[in-house]
């Protein structure tokens, strides 16, 4: 057997010296940031306020609308990307779909392209009058559809930036349930049936449990990638109209690059940090249980 | 003895050719820019590209790295490499961002060398003010480009109408324009459009024209003060000729609220809307255009002066440069006459009072003359940090755009909003 000593330990530094430049000093610094009252506007200001960026926040009249506009973001985008992906991952399992490679990468073209170009794109398709989507609603005969404003609408924007992030991020959902869906043991299937368990009693009961933990993992990284997911309302809204799809995300952005008050942002981050330690990992517990 | 003075003598020999070697070898100066100037996009990309690669067979012992980024991208890549000590050699910047930079302190002062430049007195003072914080010059102001009105003459001639003069020409000429081609019951094309999202960068330009043709402008100092230098009442009159135009003459095109110049300058394009306030970098759009001949220029409509958006570029160096005395001399090259007027091209107009003089100026009524005649009636944004406070306009806007508030509601909240910003960010340092 291998003696363990000091030595081996002295294999571990560069890495964690490494991890500890690249994340814990931006984290360190960042928690340091939120304490003061530093913006950039003013070079010589930089006092330590504790909590009072904190307090500052809870005051601020857009924490709670973007507060709620961040979660409904989250559970909206979270649970149709799912439905999503389990949908197109049992088409694209199923016997009866051919050439599975080229329907993977059919699949896959949405989260492929890159984020910048997906919501300008959509920006474009959503445009009112001339974009792609009111021209077909138009020719396909709903009139008065075709002159909705998807984007500037104070109803139909989160709704539809949320489809706008569903449509980018479904796939991924999609090819990680493909894979979860292979590890299912063929022999359980063919017990169900012999048990006479009808195809939704097979998908509920054998299905389900059996992608249950890849699913809690791709669940549980998306409900944090998605509440601090900052790119496809940025450039979808800017958090408009009328602060209509403000997340927490575009609030810290104007703070730090509009306002450059970098101590505010900062608390905004800690805060965003502090709830998501605090709802994933009992998410994930209670999902993969 | 010999032995040891053989071996000295070889090690100073030695000593000294590697002295030579190094002195042969010494590595050029490598000056970084950063700008918007893409050469692979039409426009002065091109050009730039072009001027930086002859300067650098001018000078063997000068490296250029030309970074190149969006706007948004660069304002904040210069405040964060800013607050690390760092920057690059020569930074490229919108006029408003000069106050901001300045104080954030990382622009360095450039009074001495830009006074002591022969070609110094061939920039208009305007011009300079807007490279100017507190009396001193932080950059060559390197475009000086107004604002006008930007229409499609062919649609004026169908509708007789005549160029408007003022709001109220405008908004008579925009519902004139107004019309339902199709005979549908919906109205196919629009007098007019302005931008108006919340994150608009030209809607807060379009603004301050009209606020500025009240008469008034953004800031002024009093008693040592920064306050508002416009009445509620002002930017009321301002805010009720958007709603006018939107909800009583109907003359804006209802899906434009929230639009930014990506969506406007399209709509002029294609005809959906007949006018637009815009710059002279729509002369490429123009010629590429099927009906870019029927574009023409005229001064801005005003209410009470005629005013426009005087809109200065500036190029700066970084206070964190270590080779600030080449930068200079790279921006004094640049921006020397014929390089300045070849550099603008088609996207603005060079700032510099010789410019007709140069063999590379080309005559143009429409996109050179107009904007050269507004020139006398040019404003700049305030020069103090003001970015902030720009954002104030759109959000009202939108709120009246909402009929979340009246015009009148949204001149006061506006006023208010900028004479809070005033005390509680600029007056307070």
């Amino acid at each position: 057997m291998m003696k363990r000593d000091g030595t081996s330990y002295l294999y571990f530094l560069p890495l964690a010296l490494f991890i500890a430049l690249i994340y814990l000093y931006p984290f360190a610094s960042a928690v340091s940031l939120s304490l003061h009252d530093v913006n950039y506007l003013e070079p010589g200001r930089h006092r330590f306020v504790g909590l009072g960026n904190f307090l500052r926040l809870l005051g601020d009249p857009l924490f709670v609308p973007a507060t709620e506009h961040s979660v409904v973001f989250t559970v909206g985008s979270v649970v149709f990307e799912y439905l999503v992906g389990l949908s197109s991952a049992l088409v694209l399992n199923s016997p009866f779909v051919g050439l599975k490679n080229v329907s993977k990468a059919l699949v896959l073209l949405p989260w492929a392209v890159p984020i910048a170009i997906n919501s300008l794109i959509w920006q474009f398709m959503l445009s009112p009058d001339f974009g792609f989507i009111d021209q077909f609603l138009s020719l396909i005969g709903f009139r008065s559809l075709s002159e909705a404003t998807w984007l500037t609408n104070l109803s139909l924007v989160m709704p539809t930036v949320i489809a706008v992030n569903v449509w980018r991020s479904f796939p991924f959902y999609t090819i990680v349930l493909t894979a979860g869906l292979a590890t299912i043991p063929r022999e359980l299937y063919e017990a169900a049936e012999v048990d006479g368990a009808a195809r939704f009693s097979r998908f509920w009961h054998v299905t389900l449990p059996g992608i249950r933990r890849v699913s809690a993992v791709i669940v549980t990284f998306h409900v944090i990638w998605t509440f601090t997911n900052f790119d496809v309302i940025y450039l979808l809204t800017d958090g408009g109209p009328l602060h209509a799809s403000e997340v927490l995300p575009t609030v810290l952005y104007h703070q730090a690059f509009v306002q450059f008050d970098m101590g505010y942002a900062s608390s905004i981050g800690v805060f965003l940090l502090g709830v998501l330690s605090l709802t994933a990992g009992p998410l994930y517990s209670r999902l993969n249980r | 003895m010999m032995r040891k003075i053989a071996v000295a003598v070889t090690l100073g020999l030695a000593l000294l050719a590697l002295y030579g070697c190094g002195k042969q070898a010494a590595a050029p100066v490598k000056l970084t820019v950063w700008d918007v100037f893409d050469p692979t996009t039409p426009g002065g990309g091109k050009a730039y590209a072009e001027k930086y690669a002859e300067y650098q067979k001018l000078n063997p012992g000068i490296v250029l790295e030309h970074d190149i980024m969006t706007y948004d991208q660069l304002k904040q890549k210069a405040i964060v490499a800013g607050q690390a000590q760092q920057g690059p050699d020569v930074l490229h910047m919108l006029g408003e961002w000069v106050p901001d930079f300045v104080k954030m302190d990382i622009l360095a002062d450039l009074s001495d060398q830009m006074k002591s430049w022969a070609d110094f007195d061939k920039f208009p003072p305007s011009t300079w003010n807007v490279a100017s914080v507190g009396g001193k010059i932080y950059g060559v102001p390197i475009t000086a480009s107004t604002r006008v009105l930007l229409y499609r003459s062919d649609l004026f001639a169908k509708y007789g109408i005549q160029v408007p003069e003022t709001w109220t020409d405008m908004r008579a000429a925009a519902k004139q324009l107004t019309d339902d081609l199709h005979r549908d019951g919906n109205t196919d094309d629009y007098g007019m459009g302005w931008c108006s999202a919340t994150s608009a960068i030209r809607g807060p330009q379009e603004f301050a024209v009209l606020l500025w043709s009240t008469g008034a402008d953004f800031v002024k100092q009093d008693g040592g003060k920064w306050v508002p230098a416009f009445t509620a009442d002002q930017a009321t009159s301002v805010y009720q000729l958007y709603a006018d135009m939107m909800f009583v003459d109907h003359s804006l095109p209802p899906s434009s609220i929230g639009w930014e110049w990506q969506q406007l300058d399209p709509a002029f394009q294609t005809g959906e809307v007949a006018m637009e306030q815009n710059g002279a970098w729509m002369s490429g759009r123009a010629q590429q255009a099927p009906n870019g001949k029927d574009w023409k220029t005229a001064p801005f409509p005003y209410d009470k002066v005629p005013a426009t958006y005087l809109e200065v570029k500036v190029d700066g160096v970084s206070k964190f440069s270590t080779h600030q005395a080449q930068a200079v001399d790279l921006l004094k090259w640049l921006f020397s006459r014929d390089n300045m007027v070849f550099l603008a091209g088609t996207d603005n107009l060079p700032s510099r009072i010789d410019s007709e003089q140069s063999s590379a100026w080309v005559p143009d009524p429409v996109w050179k003359g107009t904007f050269l005649h507004t020139v006398k009636d040019g404003h700049a944004m305030p020069q103090i940090p003001f970015g902030p406070a720009l954002k104030f306009t759109m959000d009202d806007l939108q709120e009246v755009f909402y009929k979340r508030m009246t015009p009148a509601q949204a001149g006061q909240d506006f006023y208010n909003k900028v004479s809070s910003y005033l005390d509680s960010s600029v007056n307070n340092q």
